[in-house]
């Protein structure tokens, strides 16, 4: 055991490297340092990017790992959840009512207000409210998010039928994650949201090894099942929500990254998935990042990589599942 | 432990009709009886994974359900047959989890200690660092056994714990319901379906029928042709061996 539990330390102390390097990369790469104004103006630009990429890698990270836990499954992805359509259905909603030239769609901490305040809302009363009439029943969790993803989109599909279609144009580039053009203010409430996540719910987090277990199992070793379960679903909705407010719908990375750390770690111990599932976001994002900015020159988005990349490792996942 | 009118019903139809009995301290109870017949209800009542209707479950002075879950569960462990892990656990992972309710994650010598003694006395040794799931089905029993085991409690509940076993695992899991007992003081309660078995390893038996008791008492008290016959509604006989009672039923 003690043997498995070194490796494991060794795999993340390379995985952080990798991260870091990825990070300093991402930093360096095509500065000219020489020139003090241009440094500075490279850092002032890429600094708060990377500082968004590496929240998102967290937020999402831990959350698609404390998401298939609680499921009992390693191949779902918080985007069943809803959040992505609910973000998606929100932004279209205020470009279709009041207009890009409102308030609510160019000023960005109010955009990002609203979005947090709506998808908040709906969390807390899906998944806490919701989840209590269903008598707690995870399968109906998957359900309604997959009929709530369907009817939002539904919902946001109609109304870009009618729309005008210049709006349209101005309000694709929104529905596109990026990690562009996000403000100080956003990035440090949005770390404040999730510290306050994980500090409201530390005492379930450290109950998370033992929810694997199934149902009975937690309940035979004295874990309150229900209520746990319950706060950790409403604190995954919650942390994708944040994320999703602050870049765009991108949860789809969760299912890439929590299980790389899955495969990679082979452990059930949670603290060591959810850092590197989080670990793997950063390379991954990071990485793709500058890809898109220096191999393809922002001609592709990073959510085509990991949509393309996403939906090729699922399918592996879940050709490698059956066989096993 | 002391079972007062307990009562259940599932959309309209009573599966557990005030069912009323005393569990004796030290000996092995088996619930036995026919299908539907509501002994895996009451069962799952016990061990706090089905809710009640009305009724009492009285345990050390104090009502089942106004029990603090951790401190329940350091006196009473329960064995279900739905055990099902996505995880990768080994053996020895997986005892260290009976440990939970005393420590948390965080294990001390005490709890190492403990841990070894119970895949000692499971005779697990040799396959402590493999994966549950890479063990057979009896191997599987008898780590979750020591999971128990290492939960240091003084009630045993286990749900069917011959199903789904030949006959040697099977014989082998109700010898080790036996050792539970007798080599560790343990209180075991366990639902099964084959009534040899309940004959031949327990001391007490319960047998429903229709969501009622039919006959509560020792094994020779209810092990008689008249009383199974009535409650499983097929000719037995009964034969001696080994001083007790056995059935054959057709």
């Amino acid at each position: 055991m003690n043997m498995a539990y070194r490796k494991n330390i060794r795999k993340l102390i390379l995985l952080s490297l990798l991260a870091l390097a990825a990070a300093v990369a991402y930093m360096t790469v095509e500065v000219n340092f020489s020139n003090e104004k241009l440094l500075g103006y490279a850092m002032k630009i890429r600094s708060p990017k990377l500082a968004v990429m590496l929240i998102t890698s967290f937020a999402i990270g831990g959350a698609s790992i404390v998401f298939q836990s609680v499921i009992n499954n390693t191949i779902v992805t918080p985007c069943l959840l809803g959040m992505n359509s609910l973000y998606t259905l929100i932004h279209t909603a205020v470009v279709f009512t009041v207009g890009t030239g409102s308030a609510l769609a160019s000023n960005s901490n109010l955009s990002f207000a609203v979005d947090l305040l709506i998808m908040g809302a709906a969390a807390t009363l899906i998944y806490s409210y919701l989840f209590k009439k269903t008598k707690h029943n995870v399968l109906y969790v998957l359900l309604i998010g997959t009929v709530l993803t369907s009817f939002f989109s539904s919902i946001q599909s109609t109304l870009i039928r009618v729309m005008d279609p210049n709006e349209y144009d101005t309000l694709l580039n929104t529905l596109v994650a990026s990690f562009s053009n996000i403000n100080s203010e956003i990035i440090i409430l949005s770390v404040v949201l999730l510290a306050a996540i994980v500090f409201f719910l530390r005492k379930d987090l450290a109950l998370l090894d033992v929810l694997t277990l199934g149902k009975e199992q937690a309940i035979n070793l004295g874990v309150d099942y229900d209520r746990s379960i319950r706060r950790l679903l409403l604190g995954v909705t919650l942390c994708i929500a944040v994320a999703t407010a602050m870049v765009g719908p991108i949860s789809f990375l969760g299912l890439i990254i929590a299980n790389l750390s899955r495969q990679l770690l082979k452990t059930y111990r949670h603290p060591q998935l959810i850092l590197g599932s989080a670990l793997f976001g950063m390379a991954v994002l990071v990485g793709g990042q500058l890809l898109v900015e220096h191999v393809f020159t922002y001609t592709v988005p990073v959510s085509v990589f990991i949509t393309v990349g996403g939906g090729i490792y699922f399918l592996y996942l879940l050709l490698t599942n059956r066989r096993s | 432990m002391q079972i007062k009118e307990l009562t259940k019903q599932y959309d309209g139809k009573t599966v557990v009709d005030s069912v009323s009995f005393e569990i004796p301290k030290g000996k092995v109870l088996s619930l036995i009886g026919p299908n539907g017949a509501g002994k895996s209800t009451v069962m799952g009542i016990l061990s706090r994974l089905i809710a009640r209707d009305s009724g009492l479950v009285d345990f050390k002075g104090r009502d089942i359900t106004r029990w603090k879950s951790r401190d329940l569960s350091k006196k009473l462990a329960i064995l279900t047959q739905t055990n099902h892990i996505q995880m990768k656990l080994t053996v020895r992972e997986l005892v260290t989890f009976g440990r939970f309710p005393y420590s948390g994650n965080r294990i001390t010598a005490k709890d190492e200690e403990i841990i070894n003694r119970a895949i000692r006395y499971m005779e697990l040794e040799p396959f402590e660092h493999q994966f549950i799931d890479e063990l057979s089905g009896g191997q599987r029993q008898r780590a979750y056994i020591a999971m128990v085991i290492a939960q240091d409690t003084e009630y045993v509940l286990l749900d069917e714990p011959t199903n789904n076993l030949d006959i040697y695992h099977a014989t082998n899991m109700m010898k080790i319901v036996r050792r539970l007992c007798d080599e560790l003081g343990k209180t075991v309660i366990l639902v099964l379906h084959e009534i040899n078995y309940a004959a031949f390893y327990s001391d007490y038996i319960c047998a429903f029928v229709n969501g009622r008791i039919a006959k509560f008492g020792t094994v020779k008290e209810v092990m008689t042709s008249e009383v199974l016959s009535s409650i499983y509604q097929v000719d037995f006989k009964i034969m001696e061996i080994q001083g007790k009672p056995l059935s054959i039923y057709y």
